[in-house]
């Protein structure tokens, strides 16, 4: 009765033979609905730009998108084309222009079929890819690691209900592995952390395993803003300060919470650890994660801040009551409504909290200097894109060394 | 060391437990076989921690097992270890199939003795039996080492339901006799993230608050 069908036993095959939602992922035995179908995207779209995994399991269904497009939908994607241009050539000139425009159109949700190519100009590795040809294919052919096993270990585990990383050694898994793999050889320091597949499972599912790795390194090396590396780094220091924030800002926004939170001796690493490590991919709906994804590409990991303040928001009156084991099972079974991105996403953008995380920060580092004198060389700018390209040879030309 | 008594839910005791052990051990699914009757083939590895409860009849005592899953890898520990403290109970799981996670149990025996308190319960657990024909280590390598180190010792299988009962009633039925025989300072050291025994604080969660409602265990 609770078991499920092995993984081993999925078979590959042009349609799935469990109903997926339209995302991909397999539906909960019941309630089977009838819109299983997207309808704001083509197929032409899909196949060209993003939905990699589309392509190889599930045309079937999406022919029927090409009859459905509707109307609105319609309009929106051909803002966004025009705002985009051919293969990205206009998307730099018009944010530089109309950057409130960008931001409020992301905000709203990026057209699904255009998600994956728009990640990869927001996040800049579009241009990490440019600068370093060959690169990705170097790491993944030629270098071996030392976190192979625990990658392979953690590939199954990854999005294990998503068709497209069901089949074993399919071609979903062995993109997660070559790109996590990859990464493990870039950033030998940093080398594989659990968590980091399911951001890389995420991207995947948008775009090719190159274009994955390279957006990876963009978010931890820092392409655009703040480097996240130190999520995955020893002693997980980034995850600490984020937690450390985190806590105070419940206290400052929702101060009866924070306070109750205090008394029932909630601490933030106890529900808000995996909200951070890979940026709300872990286990809320999949449509939330994307609209998240959206904004945390163009405005940075504050999103995570505020959508996590907003989920404690939309359920204040209820947590609030609730003691220290109930609390605990809330924060992992939020009620649908609070996970709706059309609700939740507004309510997040009513906290301000840039310039209190710029505080909260330094404070943090001070008080870690404090207690601590070997303190982290904490890098907070990001990278300029020409020092990434030399990251990306000094990478190459490393393991080339130690070939020989 | 009174328990809390309630309409809906009574104990005489609460024992906080952590899990610990190598990444991929099956740690999870031990946890969700003893506090819902489930397991999943298809489980995300688990990122940070996870936190279930299960209350149970114990050497005549009702217990309830406050019970912390933490992430195996390795670089977790500096998250993970936080929860050791104010633990009454260490569960230290291998996998049957892969000696490695058994040779590593001397280090989580080590992680033990720098973050947890001095006296507290162990317990080894090799799990996975049902991979019978990918055995590796032996129940007898096993079972001389946890007796060398003092700990108890038990294997299991989530995945078919096999002595994860009898695991759980041993870990706590040898903590509760650890805690009868000398008297325990209330609110011992303060119990640091989760606390240990909550005294003289209501604690009030559902019976069966888990296990009431049977959820679909892989979603999304």
């Amino acid at each position: 009765m609770d078991k499920k069908k092995a993984v081993d036993d999925t078979e590959p095959g042009p349609a799935p033979s469990r109903p997926v939602d339209r995302f991909g992922f397999i539906k909960p035995e019941q309630g089977t609905s009838p819109d299983g179908i997207s309808k704001s995207k083509s197929i032409h779209e899909r196949e060209r730009e993003s939905g990699y995994w589309l392509t190889v399991h599930y045309f079937t269904n999406l022919t029927a998108d090409i009859f459905l497009g509707n109307h609105r939908d319609g309009r929106r994607i051909k803002k966004w084309r025009k705002m985009i241009g051919v293969g990205g050539s206009d998307w730099k000139h018009y944010v530089r222009r109309n950057p409130h425009v960008v931001k409020r159109r992301i905000r709203k949700g990026i057209p699904d079929c255009l998600r994956g190519l728009v990640w990869q100009l927001i996040s800049g590795s579009r241009d990490l890819l440019l600068m370093n040809p060959g690169v990705y294919e170097t790491l993944v052919i030629y270098e071996t690691s030392a976190s192979e096993l625990e990658i392979i270990r953690d590939i199954s585990r990854t999005f294990p209900s998503h068709i497209f990383f069901q089949q074993r050694h399919g071609p979903g898994q062995r993109s997660l592995y070559n790109v996590l793999k990859a990464y493990s050889v870039y950033d030998r320091d940093v080398g594989y952390v659990q968590g980091m597949g399911f951001l890389a499972g995420l991207l995947l599912l948008y775009m090719s395993e190159e274009d994955a790795f390279w957006l990876l390194v963009a978010l931890l090396k820092g392409a655009v803003h703040a480097p996240m590396e130190g999520l995955y780094q020893a002693g997980l220091p980034l995850v600490q300060q984020y937690l450390y924030q985190f806590e105070k800002l419940v206290l400052e926004q929702m101060p009866q919470l924070g306070q109750h939170f205090i008394e029932e001796m909630i601490n933030p690493s106890m529900y808000a650890s995996q909200w951070f490590i890979t940026v709300f991919s872990y286990s809320f709906p999949f449509h939330l994660t994307l609209r998240v994804w959206d904004v945390f590409l163009y405005e940075g990991i504050k999103v995570v801040f505020q959508v996590g303040l907003a989920l404690l928001r939309f359920c204040h009156d209820e947590l609030v009551k609730l003691p220290f084991e109930k609390l605990l099972h809330a924060f992992r079974n939020f009620p649908e409504e609070a996970t709706d991105p059309d609700v939740l996403l507004p309510i997040a953008f009513t906290f301000k909290v840039s310039g209190r995380l710029e505080e909260l920060e330094k404070e943090y580092q001070k008080k870690l200097e404090g207690s601590n004198a070997s303190t982290s060389t904490k890098r907070s700018h990001p990278l300029k894109l020409k020092t990434m390209s030399r990251i990306g040879s000094r990478a190459l030309s490393n393991f080339t060394n130690s070939e020989k | 060391m009174a328990g809390t008594r309630r309409a809906e839910e009574e104990y005489d005791y609460l024992f906080k437990v952590v899990l610990i052990g190598d990444s991929g051990v099956g740690k999870s699914n031990l946890l969700s076989r003893f506090t819902r009757n489930e397991f999943c083939l298809e489980s995300k590895s688990t990122i940070g921690v996870e936190f279930a409860t299960r209350t149970l009849h114990v050497e005549g005592k009702i217990i309830k097992a406050q019970i912390w899953d933490t992430a195996g890898q390795e670089r977790y520990r500096a998250i993970t270890s936080a929860y050791y403290r104010g633990a009454l109970g260490a569960v230290l799981v291998y996998d049957v199939s892969k000696p490695t996670t058994f040779d590593n149990i001397s280090r989580w025996l080590k992680e033990l003795r720098d973050h947890a308190d001095a006296n507290i319960r162990i317990m080894l657990v090799g799990n996975k039996t049902d991979l019978k024909h990918l055995r590796a280590v032996a129940t007898d390598d096993a079972h001389k080492f946890a007796e060398a180190e003092g700990l108890s010792y038990i294997e299991t299988s989530a995945l078919e339901a096999t002595n994860v009962e009898e695991a759980f009633q041993l870990i706590l039925g040898d903590i509760y006799r650890a805690i009868s025989k000398k008297p325990v300072a209330s609110d011992e050291g303060g119990a640091g993230a989760a606390g240990g025994v909550k005294e003289g604080k209501t604690i009030n969660v559902a019976a069966g608050d888990a296990n009431s409602e049977k959820k679909q265990c892989c979603s999304t």
